[in-house]
């Protein structure tokens, strides 16, 4: 069956009653790849590329709040460093066009683009389902459960997504190519007006991670050569990168540390 | 008796200008933009009517003690699921040696082999068939590396052991020249296994009547696939067409074997149904050959003033399960072992080792494209020994006319300083960037010298031929057995065809590749199709004109040599035949073909091209014409290199290649783009990642080819130094701009940071590698210092 509600409330009201029998789907850009490659095999269909409202993107009291249905390349065009960057290293167009940020979320990718920004910036996601209304969470372990598995209940969609304005941040992504560039290691870096840092880091471990070890660190500190050589090293304890087909663990372990030190000093001179 | 109208009449005197050296549209151009070219699987819907799923081994390397196929047989739809001892005939393919099995028998050599075939009413009945084939087998340990399969007591791959073959190359006294030598360097140049990565996936469908067995199918050359299906299945090949789909890309993946055969072995046990079996990309990876993986031990010698002495070179190749075209692969590295350097001593050996990888064959540039990455690569780094610039090195080294290749072939026209000079000076007309730089960015540039054999070469028969007809509308039609992959076959041999009869472009049809229609004319490899089906359809088409000509004398009493045939008028009519000097005297080509025919003449003609090469002696590799003729080419690539995490972005890349004569310009622009993005993607990203037998990456999500952010605008120049054998003084430009490509790159990396690239590709990780880890910093070699 091919379901496609119109509003958030029919969406949330079937998404109560399918539950995980329908696959929700909206650019269908992780979607339509694990089917081909046969991982994937759903007997429904829940797309919300119908529903009304659902990639709006607003502004409110130093909060960006995206719609569940925002595409990375209406997230490219917004002014939040780290985001935007890492909106528009994701995939090529096309895949920008269809690809959402909350899809990001949910597929918990460890290379997941979106995710690593949204963890340095410390953003926060709107779950909602029928039974028990919204919930806002946090975009850190109270997101990212395990291996490509989030807080999100049977019953429940993304909603929205929010950002706040006032971060300053810096975004890398090493990949083996210019675009359509699956990443071998990408790297943010948010800090919040108070001096709190949020280092983030994709493809080093089991899904997108925070390093809290140098962020400690570095917290209410002044940059200086010392202290972002520190975090650095720090980074590089506490990821834990794999050999896969992609690259070693070894490469991954020292560009962490590369970025961080690069990240940090762009930065400073914000 | 001139018939015509006065408004047809020729308004074209003096002739217009020969198709021959013009950009003209592809004939095939509109009909593949619009979507109505006929791509293998867009022959499925409406005639696909049983498909058929090939079994793969999921063992790299073992015995196969059963195979159950009842649970497949038993899944509805499915109407046969065959094995070997359901093949009539020998059970083999491969191009040089019949050595691997159409379906195996009982020795699993790689993971890509294939154990059944199951045919069923459904592609999706045939695929949860194929699934459900039982096979048992006795694991045997697998060889996944050249040294596990050339290790004491190593299973042997094929009976006759691990080493499918040598080549050698001996020339003057390579010892005695390198302990006189000033300089002495040497280095190891590992090349990775890489993938054609074409877009139009292995898709095709087959039909056997009882009388004809008939496939369509996208190969390189039609004919040798049929002779190979013929002895494979047991039928004789006249009772066997093979017609070539329109194609997207071959890049020599199309050289071997792929479906021919297991279509034709469903079709020959469904007769009067029409079968369907395509590839998905993984399987399309998993089941084809790669190029070659090689290991280059090069040792090169030098007096003081860079003048060079010796050269010593040993080389492994991982040649995989099967000889595929190994045997050539390896003749031609060791015989492009020094390039267009003039080295008086040479000694070169090729080991071809069995493993169970993929098995390797054909790919664009084979063998030559990695001896250059070594040879250039080489000799940057007697530049740095020498202190001399490479370029000053190379200008010092490059061959002349007069001078030999390392097989001792003198070749008639050596143009290699001409493109160097001519890529430099592109290269010089923008201003080298000297904005600064942050500190973890480095910039260089660097150049390459490339030269190539054209053809089979060796003393392997190498043919083409060609029929050139003519009709009663004056349309002019060629059919060549040769093969368009995309690069361009159709239209030069309508342009070439066209030249010869003075037609214009849209009154010349092209039918190639049908075996049923056309005689064979060789494969699209070896960049020989315009060399040699040029010169072919040349041939065919100047015999036809020599019928016309005979023919309107006659008609306008007047001498043939007065005569010329040029394209019709205002009304775009096709051609005319006039009187040079009298254009009002003429008559239109239809009618030339009536009154031809009254006269008893055949209106076509046919012909063949032939040229001989000469066998290398086996002890010293020598021959007087190891090739028909050579090509030359020079790039010059500008790359910026992050040296901390190791990425490298191609700013410019310039590729120059003497054509001999470029019949469509657009199209020899095309081929240097497209070589020099496949070479950008080799040095700096592709590779098929193999683990104990498994390939890691089988899909374009993690076979990471360029994309347009990766190449940019490549400078394309071709010099045209008329090559005296080829048609119009065209020889061809298919493989050399990659063999050009890679070393110009791995040369401005080096020049860029210093440390010499020496394991391919140069993806972040292993320049990272090469640029950080003392024990792999690229560092080479120098046992002899001044």
């Amino acid at each position: 069956m091919f379901y496609q509600p119109q509003t958030l409330e029919e969406a949330l009201e079937l998404r109560g009653r399918l539950r995980d029998e329908a696959i929700v789907v909206k650019g269908g850009t992780d979607v339509l790849v694990a089917m081909n490659h046969g991982v994937l095999r759903p007997r429904s269909f829940l797309d919300l590329s119908q529903v009304k409202g659902f990639d709006v993107i607003e502004r409110d009291d130093g909060w960006i709040s995206m719609g569940a249905g925002a595409t990375f390349a209406q997230v490219g065009q917004l002014d939040v460093g780290c985001l935007r960057e890492a909106a528009l290293s994701v995939g090529g167009p096309q895949i920008r066009n269809a690809g959402t940020i909350a899809g990001n979320l949910v597929s918990a990718s460890p290379a997941g683009d979106g995710c690593v920004a949204l963890l340095a910036l410390d953003a926060q996601v709107e779950v909602a389902s029928v039974a028990r209304g919204s919930r806002w969470l946090r975009v850190n372990d109270e997101w990212f459960l395990a291996y490509r598995k989030t807080a999100l209940a049977d019953d429940e969609l993304i909603t929205r997504v929010r950002v706040r304005t006032d971060f300053q941040s810096a975004w890398y992504k090493i990949g083996k190519r210019g675009a359509v560039n699956i990443s071998v290691v990408c790297c943010a870096v948010g800090r919040s007006p108070d001096g709190c840092y949020y280092l983030a880091f994709g493809s080093v471990a089991f899904r997108p991670i925070r390093t809290p070890q140098a962020e400690e660190l570095l917290n209410g500190r002044a940059l200086t050569d010392d202290l972002i050589a520190c975090a650095a090293e720090s980074v590089m304890d506490e990821v834990s990168p794999i050999d896969d087909q992609r690259a070693g663990a070894a490469y991954r372990r020292a560009m962490c540390g590369v970025l961080t030190r690069r990240l940090l000093r762009e930065l400073d001179r914000m | 008796m001139p018939s015509s109208t006065e408004s047809n009449k020729p308004d074209t005197m003096p002739q217009v200008e020969p198709l021959a050296g013009q950009s003209c549209k592809r004939i095939d151009g509109a009909d593949k933009v619009a979507g109505r070219a006929m791509y293998g699987a867009d022959l499925f819907p409406g005639q696909a009517e049983l498909f058929a799923k090939v079994v793969r081994s999921p063992e790299a390397h073992a015995r196969v003690l059963s195979l159950d196929t009842s649970k497949a047989l038993a899944v509805e739809g499915v109407v046969g699921v065959y094995t070997h001892k359901d093949v009539g005939g020998t059970n083999r393919h491969g191009l040089i040696r019949r050595d691997h099995p159409v379906l195996v028998e009982d020795h699993v050599r790689y993971r890509g082999d294939a154990l059944a075939l199951v045919v069923a009413k459904s592609e999706r009945a045939a695929e949860s068939a194929r699934d459900l084939v039982e096979a048992h087998f006795e694991k045997l340990p697998v060889i996944g590396t050249i040294d596990q399969a050339l290790a004491s007591g190593a299973p042997k791959i094929h009976p006759d052991g691990n080493v499918m073959g040598d080549k050698r190359i001996r020339k003057g006294d390579v010892e005695a020249a390198l302990r006189t030598s000033d300089v002495v360097v040497s280095d190891t140049f590992e090349t990775q296994t890489t993938d054609h990565a074409f877009l139009d996936l292995e898709a095709g469908i087959a039909r056997w009547d009882g009388e004809l067995l008939t496939i369509h199918a996208a190969g390189q050359w039609v004919h040798e696939e049929r002779r190979l299906v013929a002895l494979a299945l047991g039928l004789g090949p006249e009772r066997i067409r093979i017609i070539q789909p329109c194609t997207g890309g071959a890049f020599g993946g199309r050289e071997d074997i792929s479906i021919q055969i297991h279509l034709g072995l469903a079709a020959l046990h469904h007769p009067g149904k029409t079968i369907a079996l395509r590839y998905s990309r993984s399987e399309s990876m998993i089941a084809r050959h790669k190029r070659h993986a090689l290991r280059i031990h090069y040792t090169l010698g030098a007096k003081r003033d860079g003048t060079l002495t010796a050269a010593r070179i040993v080389v492994y190749s991982d040649e995989g399960a099967y000889a595929s075209t190994g045997i050539a692969v390896m003749r031609k590295a060791a015989s492009h072992a020094t390039g267009p350097l003039r080295v008086p001593n040479v000694s070169v050996d090729v080991y071809g080792v069995h493993t169970n990888n993929n098995p390797t064959g054909a790919m664009r540039g084979f063998g030559a494209c990695q001896m250059a990455i070594a040879s250039n690569g080489i000799i940057e780094r007697l530049a740095r020994v020498l202190k001399m610039g490479p370029v000053t090195l190379f200008e010092k080294n490059l061959i002349e006319p007069g001078d030999e290749v390392t097989t001792g072939q003198h070749p008639e026209n050596i143009t290699i300083k001409e493109c160097l000079r001519a890529a430099l000076d592109k290269f010089h007309s923008k201003p080298y960037p000297n904005d600064p730089l942050p500190p973890h960015l480095k910039r260089g540039w660097g150049v390459s010298v490339m030269c190539f054999g054209l053809g089979y070469g060796d003393g392997f028969p190498d043919c083409s031929r060609a029929k050139v007809a003519i009709d009663e509308q004056g349309i002019i039609t060629v059919y060549t057995g040769g093969v368009d992959v995309g690069q361009g076959l159709l239209n030069m041999a309508a342009q070439v065809a066209g030249t010869e009869l003075g037609a214009k472009l849209e009154h010349v049809r092209v039918v190639a590749a049908d075996t049923g229609r056309t005689d064979e004319s060789g494969s699209s490899s070896a960049t020989r199709q315009t060399y040699f089906t040029g010169n072919a359809v040349r041939m065919a088409a100047s015999e036809l004109r020599e019928q016309l000509l005979d023919i309107t004398g006659n008609c306008l009493k007047v001498h043939p040599h007065e005569i010329s045939l040029g394209p019709g008028g205002a009304k775009n009519t096709p051609g005319f035949a006039y009187e040079t000097a009298n254009p009002d005297n003429h008559m239109s080509l239809g009618d030339l073909v009536r009154e031809g025919k009254k006269r008893g003449y055949p209106l076509e003609a046919r012909a063949m091209f032939k040229p001989r090469t000469v066998p290398g002696d086996p002890n010293t590799g020598k021959s007087p014409k190891a090739f028909v003729t050579y090509l030359f080419g020079a790039h010059v690539s500008q790359v910026l290199v992050d040296i901390e995490t190791g990425e490298t972005r191609v700013e410019r890349h310039i590729g120059c290649h003497d054509v001999g004569k470029a019949i469509n310009p657009q199209s020899v622009e095309g081929q240097i783009a497209g070589g020099v993005a496949q070479g950008i993607g080799m040095a700096l990203m592709e590779e098929v990642v193999m683990r104990d037998g498994r390939m890691l990456n089988p899909g374009f999500t993690d076979y990471i080819v360029p994309t347009i952010r990766d190449i940019p605008p490549v400078e394309a120049i071709y010099l045209e130094h008329d090559d005296p054998g080829g048609p119009y003084g065209a020889h061809g430009v298919g493989e050399p701009p990659l063999i050009g490509a890679v070393p110009a790159v791995l040369a401005a990396i080096y020049n860029a940071t210093g440390a010499a690239p020496n394991k391919l590709p140069c993806n972040p990780e292993n320049m990272w590698w090469m640029l950080n880890d003392p024990q792999r910093r690229g560092d080479f070699t120098v046992t002899q210092a001044m």
